[in-house]
């Protein structure tokens, strides 16, 4: 067995993370102060980059391609490195990612307060961010798969499946979405119109939360929770069915955002079915996660990282069975345009997406410096601080919901709508008040977690790990197929 | 002679109740009864509210529903939290196999009742069903049986205490499934036609 002498790329995972912990921040404060605006509307103080409308999507761009986006490159580039036995595949271009994506990722925010908006949710940077985007996704894509088609051992581990879906949907996704024709530097017009356009944006969405929110975190998920509960994963042929699932079933769901819209019923009907149908994988998974653990439970105690995740694996069985269930048309009908979904997307992105990152960023800052965390006692408030946080959020938007699903299709005997909207708005400013408790106790544990890290971090320098060698019986040989990808 | 009954103890010194639980084979058969009594209290408070104040949902007027309609939700209200309450005793007692647990089906009932009985005693709340006075009475009884369930399954079921956080996760997790079911359902139902009057 050779020695290989090379180190893996460490730094730029670190920095990485640190970009992410700096999005969680700005995008979860402009978070709390959109909840705040909905319980004190004059906060935006008559000024336009301050009104909900530029907020609202400074909040969702900021937590999914700053705060999410970092982590997963991350995680990735920490992973892949790990799982191939081979350093980072052209680590320059890792750094201009890196750096490049945080440019991209500040100025696109900007460009929202300024009112640049494509309008589509989720995807509301306007053209030249959106080619900004493609290009670093490829870079991305350049460095992560390289990676794998040098490695020395041949299975490719699962996370790396889920990671590489990621990659491959998210650009399918962002480029068929984001077609356009500029017009100006800071607007463009969709080449998709009425139906399609509604069709090919809730494709788009749906999806972005399936293998970015989803996918990518999975991956996340089987790379660092074996590896922190010091088990192996506890049915691997369960975690590549659950992928093949997941992968098949996720991409015919958007449909479901569109019920009882102008889009043909076998296309709602087709899009109802597949999501209940992704139940399966979904639990699947969270089963695979909550075996896996279940060996490991005396490390409970003492370890804020593992809590972390475990608490994200509830939360991740939790988000994925009211997602179906939101999506039969009987259920969506009340639940649709109501407070009901932002509590459905909040338990997932705090319980889980959140959850996950935190858990893995307690884990691995310390192993990248090669110091002990800071304080664990501190981790230990920000569990409770993000677990309260996030029932609290989720308990107020299942009240408000209901409530507003309930009310504003109650008729009266004439048929006519028994309670105008304005009245019902005004009855939801307790729950919106309870939401703002929920977003500044989450906001807390998020900012105690950044001061614990950079207590971790300050004045250390990335400890050196060389690439570990690979066992002969697994390792890749003229004999056993080359480097096949 | 009050401090001996069984569901004065169950709502005021919970922690006994835990440790005569762990302490002997065979529990309190007045369990059962009084599992009966939580289970129906909070539909008997909602229905009586219900006829009496309406659902009141945030607007100035409340949502009113006739007789036949408050009685059949509250029928259904009551099914529910049985079917919920023993399908999480059996649950439990199937999980507690993976965790070591050396208790008979008795005890897990036992356990549940005194969880559940902080929730079933705030749903008097029901009587005047405003939500959001509901919602907060109930936040505080749902913190209250959370600590009872993460405090006393240990002890109940004779584990060590990081193993009984994990499972005592796994169940409230699986309440969290419940009670968003019981939402769905709820949504379903009003939709098929029963509850309030809705244009669908």
């Amino acid at each position: 067995m050779s020695v290989d002498t090379r180190a893996y790329h460490d730094k730029v995972v670190l920095r990485l993370i640190q970009f992410s912990v700096l999005w969680a921040v700005v995008a979860m404060t402009a978070g709390v102060w959109i909840a705040a605006e909905l319980v004190w509307p004059t906060l935006d103080f008559g000024q336009f980059w301050l009104s909900f409308g530029r907020l609202r999507p400074l909040h969702t761009n900021g937590v999914i391609f700053g705060f999410g986006v970092s982590a997963l490159m991350a995680t990735a580039f920490y992973s892949v490195q790990r799982t191939s036995h081979v350093p980072l595949f052209m680590p320059k271009l890792a750094w201009l990612c890196c750096y490049a994506w945080q440019l991209v990722v500040l100025l696109g925010g900007l460009s929202l307060l300024a009112g640049w908006t494509s309008t589509k949710e989720y995807a509301e940077l306007e053209w030249p961010f959106d080619i900004a985007i493609t290009v670093l996704w490829v870079c991305f894509a350049i460095v992560f798969f390289g990676t794998i088609a040098t490695r020395k051992i041949r299975p490719i581990y699962i996370s790396n499946w889920f990671y590489g879906a990621l990659i491959i949907v998210i650009a399918m996704l962002h480029i068929v979405n984001n077609l356009a024709v500029p017009v100006t530097i800071d607007k463009s017009y969709s080449l998709y119109a009425g139906a399609q356009d509604a069709i090919v944006q809730w494709w788009y969405g749906h999806n972005a939360v399936g293998f970015l929110l989803t996918g990518g975190f999975l991956g996340m998920l089987y790379y660092f929770l074996p590896k922190h509960a010091g088990q192996p994963i506890w049915s691997y042929r369960l975690s590549v069915v659950a992928f093949w699932a997941f992968t098949y079933s996720y991409i015919w769901a958007g449909p479901h955002h569109l019920h009882y819209n102008a889009i043909p019923e076998w296309v709602q009907s087709l899009g109802m079915v597949m999501s209940l149908v992704l139940l399966a994988p979904s639990w699947a998974t969270m089963v695979n996660g909550i075996m896996t653990v279940s060996k490991s439970w005396p490390k409970l105690k003492s370890d804020p990282a593992l809590k972390f995740i475990v608490l994200a694996l509830a939360f991740y069985g939790l988000a994925t069975f009211e997602g179906p269930m939101m999506a039969i048309r009987s259920v969506n009908v009340i639940s649709h345009f109501t407070d009901w979904t932002i509590g459905h997307v909040h338990s997932g992105a705090l319980g889980w997406n959140a959850m996950i990152t935190y858990g893995t960023f307690y884990y691995l800052v310390p192993r990248l410096v090669g110091r002990d965390l800071h304080s664990t006692a501190l981790a230990n408030t920000h569990f409770v601080l993000a677990l309260a946080g996030t029932l609290l959020y989720i308990l107020a938007m299942w009240a408000a919901g209901v409530s507003q699903g309930l009310l504003w299709l109650s008729v009266d005997s004439l048929g006519q709508p028994s309670f105008s909207f304005r009245d019902i708005m005004v009855g939801m400013k307790p729950y919106y008040a309870m939401r703002l408790v929920a977003g500044l106790l989450f906001l807390s544990g998020t900012l105690l977690m950044t001061w614990n890290l950079w207590c971790t971090i300050r004045g250390a320098s990335v400890v050196k790990q060389r690439v570990k060698p690979v066992a002969t019986e697994w390792q890749i040989t003229p004999a056993t197929g080359g480097s096949a990808v | 002679m009050l401090a001996n009954a069984l569901w004065y103890r169950v709502l005021f010194t919970p922690g006994s109740v835990f440790k005569e639980l762990a302490s002997r084979n065979q529990s309190d058969p007045a369990f059962i009864p009084l599992a009966l009594f939580l289970l129906l209290l909070p539909p008997l408070c909602a229905g009586i509210g219900s006829l009496a104040f309406g659902w009141r949902l945030g607007t100035p007027d409340p949502l009113w529903l006739s007789t036949s309609q408050t009685v059949l939700i509250c029928v259904l209200y009551a099914l529910l939290l049985c079917f919920g309450f023993f399908s999480t005793v059996l649950l439990a007692r199937w999980m507690g196999g993976t965790y070591g647990a050396e208790a008979g089906m008795t005890d897990y009932v036992g356990l549940f009742v005194v969880v559940c009985a902080p929730l079933a005693m705030a749903s008097v709340a029901h009587l005047y069903p405003q939500v959001f006075l509901n919602i907060m009475v109930l936040l505080g009884a749902a913190i209250w049986s959370m600590l009872l369930l993460y405090r006393g399954l240990p002890v109940v079921l004779r584990i060590p205490g990081e193993r009984g956080m994990l499972m005592a996760s796994a169940i409230v997790g699986w309440l969290l499934v419940a009670m968003v079911s019981l939402l769905g359902l709820s949504a379903g139902l009003w939709t098929a036609g029963l509850g309030p009057t809705v244009s669908v």
